[in-house]
Protein backbone atom coordinates (compact mmCIF):
# COMPACT_ATOMS: atom_id res chain seq x y z
CA UNK A 1 0.00 0.00 0.00
CA UNK A 2 1.87 3.27 -1.14
CA UNK A 3 1.31 5.92 1.16
CA UNK A 4 0.55 8.99 -0.73
CA UNK A 5 -0.53 10.74 2.19
CA UNK A 6 2.63 10.34 4.25
CA UNK A 7 3.54 13.17 5.96
CA UNK A 8 7.14 12.86 4.66
CA UNK A 9 5.91 13.16 0.76
CA UNK A 10 4.46 16.28 1.76
CA UNK A 11 7.47 17.44 3.84
CA UNK A 12 9.49 16.69 0.40
CA UNK A 13 7.30 18.64 -1.88
CA UNK A 14 7.08 21.96 0.94
CA UNK A 15 10.88 22.10 0.82
CA UNK A 16 11.91 22.91 -2.35
CA UNK A 17 8.45 25.22 -2.79
CA UNK A 18 9.29 27.21 -0.25
CA UNK A 19 12.68 27.59 -0.90
CA UNK A 20 11.70 29.08 -4.22
CA UNK A 21 8.80 31.11 -2.81
CA UNK A 22 11.57 32.34 -0.76
CA UNK A 23 14.27 33.55 -2.46
CA UNK A 24 11.71 34.24 -5.95
CA UNK A 25 8.74 34.61 -5.09
CA UNK A 26 9.25 37.16 -1.75
CA UNK A 27 11.62 39.10 -3.93
CA UNK A 28 9.37 39.77 -6.54
CA UNK A 29 6.56 40.67 -4.17
CA UNK A 30 9.13 42.95 -2.67
CA UNK A 31 9.99 44.26 -6.14
CA UNK A 32 6.78 45.45 -6.58
CA UNK A 33 6.23 47.43 -2.92
CA UNK A 34 9.18 49.43 -3.56
CA UNK A 35 8.01 50.07 -7.17
CA UNK A 36 4.97 52.03 -5.30
CA UNK A 37 7.73 53.52 -2.94
CA UNK A 38 10.32 56.27 -2.75
CA UNK A 39 13.34 53.95 -1.89
CA UNK A 40 16.97 55.85 -1.32
CA UNK A 41 20.42 54.44 -0.78
CA UNK A 42 19.82 55.38 3.04
CA UNK A 43 15.89 53.47 3.31
CA UNK A 44 17.44 50.74 1.35
CA UNK A 45 17.38 48.07 3.68
CA UNK A 46 14.43 48.95 5.91
CA UNK A 47 10.43 47.84 5.49
CA UNK A 48 8.55 50.98 5.75
CA UNK A 49 9.52 53.78 3.20
CA UNK A 50 7.65 56.60 1.46
CA UNK A 51 4.61 55.43 -0.32
CA UNK A 52 4.83 57.41 -3.68
CA UNK A 53 1.52 55.54 -5.66
CA UNK A 54 2.66 55.22 -9.25
CA UNK A 55 5.16 58.27 -9.50
CA UNK A 56 7.63 55.77 -10.05
CA UNK A 57 5.56 54.30 -13.03
CA UNK A 58 4.46 57.85 -14.19
CA UNK A 59 8.06 58.80 -14.47
CA UNK A 60 8.83 55.89 -16.29
CA UNK A 61 6.16 55.83 -18.68
CA UNK A 62 7.48 59.86 -19.58
CA UNK A 63 11.22 58.34 -19.85
CA UNK A 64 11.89 58.52 -23.31
CA UNK A 65 15.03 56.13 -22.99
CA UNK A 66 11.81 53.24 -21.04
CA UNK A 67 9.64 53.69 -24.04
CA UNK A 68 12.82 52.94 -26.23
CA UNK A 69 13.89 50.21 -24.42
CA UNK A 70 10.25 48.68 -24.18
CA UNK A 71 10.19 48.99 -27.55
CA UNK A 72 13.51 47.28 -27.86
CA UNK A 73 12.61 44.79 -26.19
CA UNK A 74 9.73 43.63 -27.77
CA UNK A 75 11.55 43.36 -30.98
CA UNK A 76 14.45 41.22 -29.33
CA UNK A 77 12.01 39.11 -27.91
CA UNK A 78 10.31 39.06 -31.12
CA UNK A 79 13.22 38.26 -33.29
CA UNK A 80 14.29 35.58 -31.24
CA UNK A 81 10.95 33.59 -30.53
CA UNK A 82 10.79 33.82 -34.93
CA UNK A 83 14.43 33.07 -35.44
CA UNK A 84 14.79 30.52 -33.16
CA UNK A 85 11.65 28.55 -33.62
CA UNK A 86 12.25 28.67 -37.32
CA UNK A 87 15.93 28.42 -37.39
CA UNK A 88 15.27 25.49 -34.69
CA UNK A 89 12.65 23.73 -36.97
CA UNK A 90 14.67 23.95 -39.91
CA UNK A 91 17.69 22.34 -38.11
CA UNK A 92 15.57 19.71 -36.55
CA UNK A 93 14.26 18.34 -39.73
CA UNK A 94 17.53 18.57 -41.00
CA UNK A 95 18.97 16.21 -38.74
CA UNK A 96 15.49 14.10 -38.68
CA UNK A 97 17.03 12.56 -42.16
CA UNK A 98 19.12 9.57 -41.32
CA UNK A 99 22.98 9.59 -42.55
CA UNK A 100 25.86 9.36 -40.68
CA UNK A 101 26.81 11.28 -37.22
CA UNK A 102 23.06 13.41 -37.62
CA UNK A 103 22.73 12.66 -33.74
CA UNK A 104 26.08 13.35 -32.65
CA UNK A 105 26.25 16.84 -34.80
CA UNK A 106 22.63 17.51 -33.58
CA UNK A 107 23.70 17.08 -30.00
CA UNK A 108 27.18 18.96 -30.41
CA UNK A 109 25.64 22.12 -31.53
CA UNK A 110 23.70 21.94 -27.81
CA UNK A 111 27.63 23.31 -26.60
CA UNK A 112 26.68 27.05 -27.62
CA UNK A 113 24.10 26.62 -25.04
CA UNK A 114 26.01 25.07 -22.20
CA UNK A 115 28.48 28.33 -22.41
CA UNK A 116 27.95 31.26 -19.91
CA UNK A 117 26.54 33.98 -21.14
CA UNK A 118 29.44 36.05 -20.11
CA UNK A 119 31.68 34.21 -22.17
CA UNK A 120 29.35 34.34 -24.78
CA UNK A 121 29.39 38.34 -25.21
CA UNK A 122 33.11 38.38 -24.56
CA UNK A 123 33.33 36.30 -27.80
CA UNK A 124 31.07 37.85 -30.02
CA UNK A 125 32.37 41.23 -28.94
CA UNK A 126 35.81 40.17 -30.43
CA UNK A 127 34.20 38.93 -33.24
CA UNK A 128 31.99 41.52 -33.77
CA UNK A 129 35.07 43.99 -33.50
CA UNK A 130 35.13 46.59 -36.33
CA UNK A 131 38.49 46.78 -37.29
CA UNK A 132 40.31 43.17 -36.58
CA UNK A 133 37.06 41.03 -35.88
CA UNK A 134 36.80 37.90 -37.88
CA UNK A 135 33.28 39.02 -38.77
CA UNK A 136 33.59 41.75 -41.03
CA UNK A 137 36.78 40.09 -42.61
CA UNK A 138 34.91 37.10 -43.93
CA UNK A 139 31.87 39.21 -45.07
CA UNK A 140 34.55 41.70 -46.63
CA UNK A 141 35.94 38.21 -48.11
CA UNK A 142 32.77 37.14 -49.29
CA UNK A 143 32.44 40.75 -50.89
CA UNK A 144 29.16 41.20 -48.86
CA UNK A 145 30.38 44.67 -47.49
CA UNK A 146 32.68 46.81 -48.59
CA UNK A 147 33.29 49.18 -45.15
CA UNK A 148 33.48 47.67 -42.33
CA UNK A 149 30.53 47.43 -40.19
CA UNK A 150 30.39 48.85 -37.14
CA UNK A 151 28.16 46.14 -35.32
CA UNK A 152 28.76 47.18 -31.64
CA UNK A 153 28.88 50.94 -31.85
CA UNK A 154 26.72 51.74 -34.96
CA UNK A 155 23.35 52.66 -32.76
CA UNK A 156 21.64 51.29 -36.00
CA UNK A 157 23.35 48.08 -35.54
CA UNK A 158 24.03 46.96 -32.44
CA UNK A 159 20.56 45.67 -31.86
CA UNK A 160 20.76 43.29 -34.56
CA UNK A 161 24.03 42.04 -33.49
CA UNK A 162 22.61 41.50 -30.26
CA UNK A 163 20.04 39.50 -31.78
CA UNK A 164 22.49 37.08 -33.81
CA UNK A 165 24.55 36.71 -30.90
CA UNK A 166 21.30 35.36 -29.17
CA UNK A 167 19.95 33.32 -31.30
CA UNK A 168 23.03 31.54 -31.92
CA UNK A 169 23.15 30.83 -28.05
CA UNK A 170 19.88 29.06 -27.59
CA UNK A 171 18.65 28.10 -30.77
CA UNK A 172 20.09 24.41 -30.32
CA UNK A 173 18.41 24.04 -27.19
CA UNK A 174 15.10 24.88 -29.24
CA UNK A 175 16.38 22.79 -31.88
CA UNK A 176 16.32 19.90 -29.32
CA UNK A 177 13.45 20.09 -28.02
CA UNK A 178 11.53 20.63 -31.46
CA UNK A 179 13.44 17.25 -33.06
CA UNK A 180 12.47 15.41 -29.64
CA UNK A 181 8.66 16.01 -30.69
CA UNK A 182 9.81 15.38 -34.30
CA UNK A 183 10.94 11.73 -33.82
CA UNK A 184 7.51 11.05 -31.35
CA UNK A 185 5.37 12.10 -34.91
CA UNK A 186 4.33 7.74 -35.74
CA UNK A 187 5.64 7.07 -38.92
CA UNK A 188 2.67 5.78 -40.39
CA UNK A 189 1.10 9.17 -40.24
CA UNK A 190 3.67 9.94 -43.15
CA UNK A 191 2.84 6.68 -44.75
CA UNK A 192 -0.85 6.96 -44.88
CA UNK A 193 0.02 10.52 -46.08
CA UNK A 194 2.16 9.09 -48.79
CA UNK A 195 -0.45 6.37 -50.17
CA UNK A 196 -2.83 9.40 -50.84
CA UNK A 197 -0.40 11.09 -52.79
CA UNK A 198 1.08 13.34 -50.81
CA UNK A 199 4.14 15.03 -51.62
CA UNK A 200 6.59 16.06 -48.97
CA UNK A 201 5.56 19.62 -49.11
CA UNK A 202 2.20 18.38 -48.56
CA UNK A 203 3.03 15.89 -45.39
CA UNK A 204 5.10 18.59 -44.06
CA UNK A 205 1.91 21.16 -44.53
CA UNK A 206 -0.65 18.40 -43.14
CA UNK A 207 1.49 15.97 -40.77
CA UNK A 208 4.74 17.60 -39.31
CA UNK A 209 2.92 21.00 -38.70
CA UNK A 210 0.03 19.96 -36.72
CA UNK A 211 2.12 17.59 -35.14
CA UNK A 212 4.28 20.03 -34.00
CA UNK A 213 2.03 22.28 -32.99
CA UNK A 214 1.61 22.12 -29.26
CA UNK A 215 5.43 21.95 -29.09
CA UNK A 216 6.53 25.38 -31.63
CA UNK A 217 3.63 26.97 -29.09
CA UNK A 218 5.88 25.67 -26.24
CA UNK A 219 8.80 26.09 -27.67
CA UNK A 220 8.08 29.80 -28.39
CA UNK A 221 7.14 30.49 -25.02
CA UNK A 222 10.46 29.24 -23.53
CA UNK A 223 12.35 31.37 -26.22
CA UNK A 224 10.07 34.58 -25.02
CA UNK A 225 10.90 33.49 -21.53
CA UNK A 226 15.17 33.12 -22.13
CA UNK A 227 15.13 36.04 -24.13
CA UNK A 228 13.33 38.20 -21.77
CA UNK A 229 16.23 36.73 -19.67
CA UNK A 230 18.85 38.07 -21.60
CA UNK A 231 21.13 39.69 -19.31
CA UNK A 232 24.99 38.17 -18.98
CA UNK A 233 25.46 38.24 -23.12
CA UNK A 234 24.02 41.35 -23.68
CA UNK A 235 25.91 43.33 -20.15
CA UNK A 236 29.17 41.47 -22.04
CA UNK A 237 28.72 42.57 -25.69
CA UNK A 238 27.15 46.53 -25.54
CA UNK A 239 26.19 47.13 -21.93
CA UNK A 240 22.95 48.53 -23.56
CA UNK A 241 24.47 50.92 -25.67
CA UNK A 242 25.39 52.68 -27.60
CA UNK A 243 22.62 55.64 -26.69
CA UNK A 244 20.86 52.73 -25.35
CA UNK A 245 19.72 51.21 -28.73
CA UNK A 246 20.73 47.31 -27.57
CA UNK A 247 19.76 48.41 -23.80
CA UNK A 248 16.42 45.85 -22.89
CA UNK A 249 13.84 45.66 -19.75
CA UNK A 250 16.49 43.99 -17.24
CA UNK A 251 19.64 45.55 -17.99
CA UNK A 252 17.89 49.20 -17.83
CA UNK A 253 15.99 48.15 -14.34
CA UNK A 254 19.77 46.78 -12.94
CA UNK A 255 20.69 50.20 -14.43
CA UNK A 256 18.68 52.59 -12.34
CA UNK A 257 19.03 50.43 -9.29
CA UNK A 258 22.94 49.62 -9.43
CA UNK A 259 24.28 52.45 -11.53
CA UNK A 260 22.42 55.46 -10.77
CA UNK A 261 20.76 53.67 -7.47
CA UNK A 262 17.13 54.78 -8.57
CA UNK A 263 15.68 51.94 -6.61
CA UNK A 264 12.14 52.54 -6.86
CA UNK A 265 12.48 53.51 -10.66
CA UNK A 266 14.54 50.23 -11.01
CA UNK A 267 11.32 48.09 -9.19
CA UNK A 268 9.31 49.42 -11.39
CA UNK A 269 10.82 48.56 -14.62
CA UNK A 270 10.87 44.83 -12.61
CA UNK A 271 7.53 44.90 -12.28
CA UNK A 272 7.14 46.09 -15.61
CA UNK A 273 8.79 42.92 -16.69
CA UNK A 274 7.15 40.76 -14.52
CA UNK A 275 3.64 41.74 -15.58
CA UNK A 276 4.69 40.85 -18.77
CA UNK A 277 6.70 37.63 -18.10
CA UNK A 278 3.78 36.55 -16.28
CA UNK A 279 1.38 36.63 -19.33
CA UNK A 280 3.60 34.85 -21.26
CA UNK A 281 4.01 31.75 -18.60
CA UNK A 282 0.09 31.64 -18.28
CA UNK A 283 0.39 30.65 -22.00
CA UNK A 284 3.18 28.39 -21.31
CA UNK A 285 1.74 26.73 -18.33
CA UNK A 286 -1.20 26.11 -20.18
CA UNK A 287 0.53 24.90 -23.36
CA UNK A 288 2.61 22.35 -21.12
CA UNK A 289 -0.91 20.96 -19.51
CA UNK A 290 -2.95 20.45 -22.77
CA UNK A 291 0.47 18.26 -23.42
CA UNK A 292 -0.02 16.26 -21.02
CA UNK A 293 -3.81 15.65 -21.52
CA UNK A 294 -3.66 15.14 -25.26
CA UNK B 1 16.79 -5.09 -61.78
CA UNK B 2 18.34 -1.68 -62.66
CA UNK B 3 15.71 -0.40 -61.37
CA UNK B 4 15.92 -1.19 -58.18
CA UNK B 5 19.20 -0.31 -57.86
CA UNK B 6 18.61 3.10 -58.89
CA UNK B 7 16.77 4.27 -55.91
CA UNK B 8 18.95 2.88 -53.66
CA UNK B 9 22.23 4.84 -55.43
CA UNK B 10 20.52 8.13 -55.28
CA UNK B 11 19.64 7.25 -51.61
CA UNK B 12 23.16 7.28 -51.02
CA UNK B 13 24.12 9.89 -52.36
CA UNK B 14 21.62 11.51 -50.71
CA UNK B 15 22.65 10.38 -47.31
CA UNK B 16 26.42 11.40 -48.25
CA UNK B 17 25.28 14.92 -49.47
CA UNK B 18 23.51 15.47 -46.50
CA UNK B 19 26.34 14.27 -44.29
CA UNK B 20 28.73 16.55 -46.18
CA UNK B 21 26.19 19.53 -45.76
CA UNK B 22 25.72 18.50 -42.19
CA UNK B 23 29.68 18.66 -40.81
CA UNK B 24 30.15 21.94 -42.85
CA UNK B 25 27.16 23.69 -41.23
CA UNK B 26 28.26 22.29 -38.07
CA UNK B 27 31.57 23.34 -38.58
CA UNK B 28 30.15 27.08 -39.58
CA UNK B 29 28.08 27.38 -36.62
CA UNK B 30 30.80 26.38 -33.45
CA UNK B 31 33.15 28.37 -35.38
CA UNK B 32 32.95 30.80 -32.62
CA UNK B 33 33.78 28.31 -29.97
CA UNK B 34 36.77 27.47 -32.05
CA UNK B 35 37.60 31.11 -32.81
CA UNK B 36 38.05 31.61 -28.96
CA UNK B 37 40.15 28.22 -28.72
CA UNK B 38 42.83 29.16 -31.05
CA UNK B 39 42.64 33.33 -30.61
CA UNK B 40 44.36 32.50 -27.14
CA UNK B 41 47.48 31.01 -28.70
CA UNK B 42 48.16 33.75 -30.92
CA UNK B 43 50.48 36.66 -30.27
CA UNK B 44 49.54 40.21 -29.39
CA UNK B 45 50.53 40.85 -32.87
CA UNK B 46 49.08 38.02 -34.42
CA UNK B 47 45.69 38.79 -33.06
CA UNK B 48 45.11 42.12 -34.70
CA UNK B 49 46.90 40.54 -38.06
CA UNK B 50 44.72 41.48 -41.23
CA UNK B 51 44.20 39.38 -42.80
CA UNK B 52 43.17 36.94 -39.00
CA UNK B 53 45.12 33.72 -39.46
CA UNK B 54 42.34 30.95 -39.12
CA UNK B 55 45.10 28.56 -37.91
CA UNK B 56 48.19 30.36 -35.42
CA UNK B 57 51.16 31.18 -37.27
CA UNK B 58 53.39 30.62 -34.40
CA UNK B 59 50.98 29.18 -31.53
CA UNK B 60 52.34 30.33 -28.07
CA UNK B 61 51.37 30.15 -24.82
CA UNK B 62 52.17 34.32 -23.66
CA UNK B 63 48.62 34.25 -23.35
CA UNK B 64 47.53 31.80 -21.09
CA UNK B 65 51.13 32.17 -19.02
CA UNK B 66 49.91 36.02 -18.50
CA UNK B 67 46.34 34.96 -17.03
CA UNK B 68 47.79 32.74 -15.03
CA UNK B 69 50.08 35.06 -13.34
CA UNK B 70 48.59 38.78 -13.92
CA UNK B 71 44.82 37.70 -13.77
CA UNK B 72 45.45 35.28 -11.47
CA UNK B 73 42.36 33.21 -13.50
CA UNK B 74 43.27 29.89 -10.50
CA UNK B 75 41.87 31.66 -7.84
CA UNK B 76 38.31 32.92 -10.00
CA UNK B 77 38.65 29.45 -11.60
CA UNK B 78 38.49 27.99 -7.50
CA UNK B 79 35.52 30.53 -6.43
CA UNK B 80 33.40 29.58 -9.69
CA UNK B 81 33.95 25.76 -8.32
CA UNK B 82 33.57 26.34 -4.77
CA UNK B 83 30.35 28.03 -5.70
CA UNK B 84 28.91 25.34 -8.70
CA UNK B 85 29.81 22.47 -6.41
CA UNK B 86 27.30 23.08 -3.39
CA UNK B 87 24.68 25.10 -5.87
CA UNK B 88 24.86 20.92 -7.57
CA UNK B 89 24.40 19.22 -4.48
CA UNK B 90 21.78 21.44 -2.92
CA UNK B 91 19.91 21.63 -6.32
CA UNK B 92 19.61 17.94 -6.45
CA UNK B 93 18.77 17.22 -3.19
CA UNK B 94 15.97 19.76 -3.25
CA UNK B 95 14.92 18.77 -7.23
CA UNK B 96 14.91 14.71 -6.56
CA UNK B 97 13.02 14.97 -3.16
CA UNK B 98 10.54 18.26 -4.48
CA UNK B 99 10.24 15.76 -7.95
CA UNK B 100 9.47 12.80 -6.21
CA UNK B 101 6.84 14.13 -4.25
CA UNK B 102 5.06 15.19 -7.00
CA UNK B 103 5.35 12.17 -9.04
CA UNK B 104 3.77 10.24 -5.83
CA UNK B 105 1.23 12.90 -4.39
CA UNK B 106 -2.13 12.38 -6.15
CA UNK B 107 -4.12 15.86 -5.38
CA UNK B 108 -4.46 18.71 -6.39
CA UNK B 109 -1.68 19.96 -4.23
CA UNK B 110 0.63 19.12 -6.71
CA UNK B 111 -1.18 21.55 -9.88
CA UNK B 112 -0.35 23.97 -7.51
CA UNK B 113 2.90 23.13 -6.92
CA UNK B 114 4.29 22.94 -10.49
CA UNK B 115 2.30 25.84 -11.67
CA UNK B 116 4.00 27.96 -9.12
CA UNK B 117 7.44 26.34 -9.92
CA UNK B 118 6.49 26.68 -13.64
CA UNK B 119 5.95 30.38 -12.97
CA UNK B 120 9.01 31.10 -10.68
CA UNK B 121 11.76 29.52 -13.28
CA UNK B 122 10.60 32.97 -15.82
CA UNK B 123 11.58 35.40 -13.54
CA UNK B 124 14.57 37.34 -14.80
CA UNK B 125 17.61 37.24 -12.15
CA UNK B 126 18.58 40.41 -13.25
CA UNK B 127 14.83 41.90 -12.14
CA UNK B 128 14.88 40.56 -8.28
CA UNK B 129 18.89 41.35 -7.80
CA UNK B 130 17.84 44.40 -5.45
CA UNK B 131 15.92 42.22 -3.71
CA UNK B 132 18.14 39.44 -3.29
CA UNK B 133 20.91 41.74 -2.26
CA UNK B 134 18.50 43.44 0.43
CA UNK B 135 18.08 40.13 1.86
CA UNK B 136 21.64 39.21 2.00
CA UNK B 137 21.91 42.31 3.72
CA UNK B 138 19.50 41.52 6.08
CA UNK B 139 20.73 37.87 7.42
CA UNK B 140 24.24 39.56 7.06
CA UNK B 141 25.81 37.13 4.25
CA UNK B 142 27.01 39.94 1.81
CA UNK B 143 30.34 39.14 0.32
CA UNK B 144 30.16 35.60 1.39
CA UNK B 145 29.86 32.69 -0.89
CA UNK B 146 26.75 31.34 0.99
CA UNK B 147 24.66 34.02 -0.60
CA UNK B 148 25.53 33.37 -4.10
CA UNK B 149 25.35 29.85 -3.46
CA UNK B 150 21.69 29.92 -2.06
CA UNK B 151 20.70 32.23 -4.46
CA UNK B 152 22.05 30.72 -7.81
CA UNK B 153 20.24 27.54 -6.24
CA UNK B 154 16.66 28.98 -6.64
CA UNK B 155 17.50 29.37 -10.56
CA UNK B 156 18.85 25.74 -11.02
CA UNK B 157 16.31 24.14 -8.61
CA UNK B 158 13.48 25.30 -10.75
CA UNK B 159 14.61 24.12 -14.04
CA UNK B 160 15.47 20.85 -11.89
CA UNK B 161 12.33 20.40 -10.69
CA UNK B 162 10.69 20.96 -14.29
CA UNK B 163 13.06 17.87 -15.80
CA UNK B 164 13.21 15.26 -13.29
CA UNK B 165 9.65 15.32 -12.88
CA UNK B 166 8.53 13.36 -16.07
CA UNK B 167 11.36 11.18 -14.80
CA UNK B 168 10.25 10.28 -11.33
CA UNK B 169 7.00 9.69 -12.98
CA UNK B 170 8.33 6.74 -14.45
CA UNK B 171 9.14 4.75 -12.06
CA UNK B 172 6.74 2.51 -11.23
CA UNK B 173 5.17 2.76 -7.85
CA UNK B 174 4.70 -0.72 -7.41
CA UNK B 175 8.71 -1.30 -6.63
CA UNK B 176 8.33 0.96 -3.67
CA UNK B 177 5.17 -1.15 -2.69
CA UNK B 178 7.27 -4.14 -2.89
CA UNK B 179 10.00 -2.51 -0.51
CA UNK B 180 6.98 -1.54 1.90
CA UNK B 181 5.22 -4.75 2.49
CA UNK B 182 9.12 -5.73 3.56
CA UNK B 183 8.79 -3.46 6.00
CA UNK B 184 10.63 -0.52 4.59
CA UNK B 185 10.07 3.14 5.28
CA UNK B 186 8.96 5.64 2.83
CA UNK B 187 12.69 7.51 2.90
CA UNK B 188 14.37 3.95 2.77
CA UNK B 189 12.18 3.41 -0.59
CA UNK B 190 12.96 6.86 -1.85
CA UNK B 191 16.98 6.47 -1.05
CA UNK B 192 17.63 2.82 -1.97
CA UNK B 193 15.34 1.56 -4.53
CA UNK B 194 13.81 5.14 -6.59
CA UNK B 195 17.69 7.43 -6.62
CA UNK B 196 19.59 4.69 -7.83
CA UNK B 197 16.95 4.40 -10.65
CA UNK B 198 17.56 7.99 -11.73
CA UNK B 199 20.82 8.15 -11.63
CA UNK B 200 20.89 9.11 -15.27
CA UNK B 201 18.65 11.89 -15.40
CA UNK B 202 19.97 13.04 -11.60
CA UNK B 203 23.72 13.25 -13.24
CA UNK B 204 22.22 15.58 -16.61
CA UNK B 205 20.44 17.97 -13.93
CA UNK B 206 23.73 17.77 -11.71
CA UNK B 207 25.74 18.75 -15.16
CA UNK B 208 23.19 21.23 -16.15
CA UNK B 209 22.96 23.15 -13.14
CA UNK B 210 27.16 22.69 -12.12
CA UNK B 211 27.16 24.32 -15.61
CA UNK B 212 24.61 27.06 -15.19
CA UNK B 213 26.15 27.67 -11.43
CA UNK B 214 29.57 27.58 -13.09
CA UNK B 215 28.33 30.33 -15.10
CA UNK B 216 26.28 32.81 -13.05
CA UNK B 217 26.88 35.83 -13.18
CA UNK B 218 23.97 38.50 -11.82
CA UNK B 219 24.92 37.01 -8.11
CA UNK B 220 27.93 37.20 -7.83
CA UNK B 221 28.10 40.74 -9.01
CA UNK B 222 25.44 41.77 -6.61
CA UNK B 223 26.72 40.06 -3.97
CA UNK B 224 30.45 40.22 -3.70
CA UNK B 225 32.21 43.22 -4.03
CA UNK B 226 35.68 41.55 -3.22
CA UNK B 227 37.96 40.42 -5.44
CA UNK B 228 39.08 37.88 -4.20
CA UNK B 229 35.76 36.20 -3.97
CA UNK B 230 34.77 36.75 -7.43
CA UNK B 231 34.08 33.71 -9.82
CA UNK B 232 35.51 33.43 -13.78
CA UNK B 233 32.19 35.34 -14.98
CA UNK B 234 32.83 38.48 -13.30
CA UNK B 235 37.02 38.24 -13.76
CA UNK B 236 36.13 38.53 -17.90
CA UNK B 237 33.99 41.06 -17.22
CA UNK B 238 36.32 43.47 -15.38
CA UNK B 239 38.53 42.16 -18.21
CA UNK B 240 36.53 43.32 -20.91
CA UNK B 241 35.27 46.11 -19.49
CA UNK B 242 37.62 48.37 -21.04
CA UNK B 243 36.98 49.92 -24.13
CA UNK B 244 40.54 48.43 -25.77
CA UNK B 245 41.06 44.94 -24.74
CA UNK B 246 43.96 42.54 -25.11
CA UNK B 247 42.06 40.20 -27.02
CA UNK B 248 44.15 37.50 -27.02
CA UNK B 249 44.46 37.40 -23.17
CA UNK B 250 40.31 37.52 -22.71
CA UNK B 251 40.15 34.70 -25.22
CA UNK B 252 42.65 32.84 -23.53
CA UNK B 253 41.21 33.38 -20.08
CA UNK B 254 37.64 32.52 -21.66
CA UNK B 255 38.87 29.22 -22.85
CA UNK B 256 40.61 27.93 -19.65
CA UNK B 257 37.28 29.32 -17.81
CA UNK B 258 34.66 26.86 -20.42
CA UNK B 259 37.25 24.15 -20.11
CA UNK B 260 35.70 22.33 -17.59
CA UNK B 261 31.62 23.21 -18.81
CA UNK B 262 33.23 22.10 -22.18
CA UNK B 263 34.81 18.79 -21.38
CA UNK B 264 31.61 17.59 -19.41
CA UNK B 265 29.62 18.55 -22.28
CA UNK B 266 31.48 16.23 -24.71
CA UNK B 267 31.51 13.74 -22.11
CA UNK B 268 27.76 13.74 -20.94
CA UNK B 269 26.23 15.19 -24.35
CA UNK B 270 24.22 11.78 -24.82
CA UNK B 271 23.04 11.84 -21.61
CA UNK B 272 22.13 15.59 -21.83
CA UNK B 273 20.50 15.43 -24.83
CA UNK B 274 18.14 12.76 -23.84
CA UNK B 275 17.59 14.62 -20.80
CA UNK B 276 16.43 17.38 -21.71
CA UNK B 277 14.39 16.22 -24.84
CA UNK B 278 12.55 13.47 -22.47
CA UNK B 279 11.95 16.47 -18.92
CA UNK B 280 11.98 20.39 -20.75
CA UNK B 281 8.51 20.00 -22.01
CA UNK B 282 6.56 18.12 -20.53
Amino acid sequence: MAPSRSPLLHVFLVAPVVYLLAMVGFPILYNVAMSVQDVTLRNLAQLVRPFVGLDNFRELIGDPIFRKVFVNSLAFVGVNVAGQVSLGLLAALFFAESFAGAHFLRGLLLATWMLPGLVVGALWKWMFASQYGVVNFVLAALHLIREPVHWLSDPAVAMASVMIAHVWYIMPFSMILIAAALTAIPQDLYEAAALDGAGPLARFRYVTLPALRPTLLAVACLVTIYSMRAFDMIFALTQGGPLDSSNVLPLLSYQFSFQQFKFGMGAAVGTFAVVFVLAVAVVYVRTLKQDVRA
Amino acid sequence: MTGGLLPAMSRRTRRVAFMVLAFAGAAIYLFPIYWMLISGFKSSAEIFANPPTFFPKAPNLDAFHSVFVQENIARYLTNSIIIAIPVTLLTLALGSIGAYAMSRIRSRLVDVALVLVLLLQVFPEALIATPIFIIFKWVGLLNTFQAVILATTSKTLAFALVILRPMFLQVPSELEDAAYVDGCTQFKAFWRIVVPLMRAPLLVVGAISFAQAYGEFVYPITLLNQQNLQPGSVGIYAFIGAEFADWHRVMAFASIYVLPILAMFLLLQRNIVSGLTAGALK
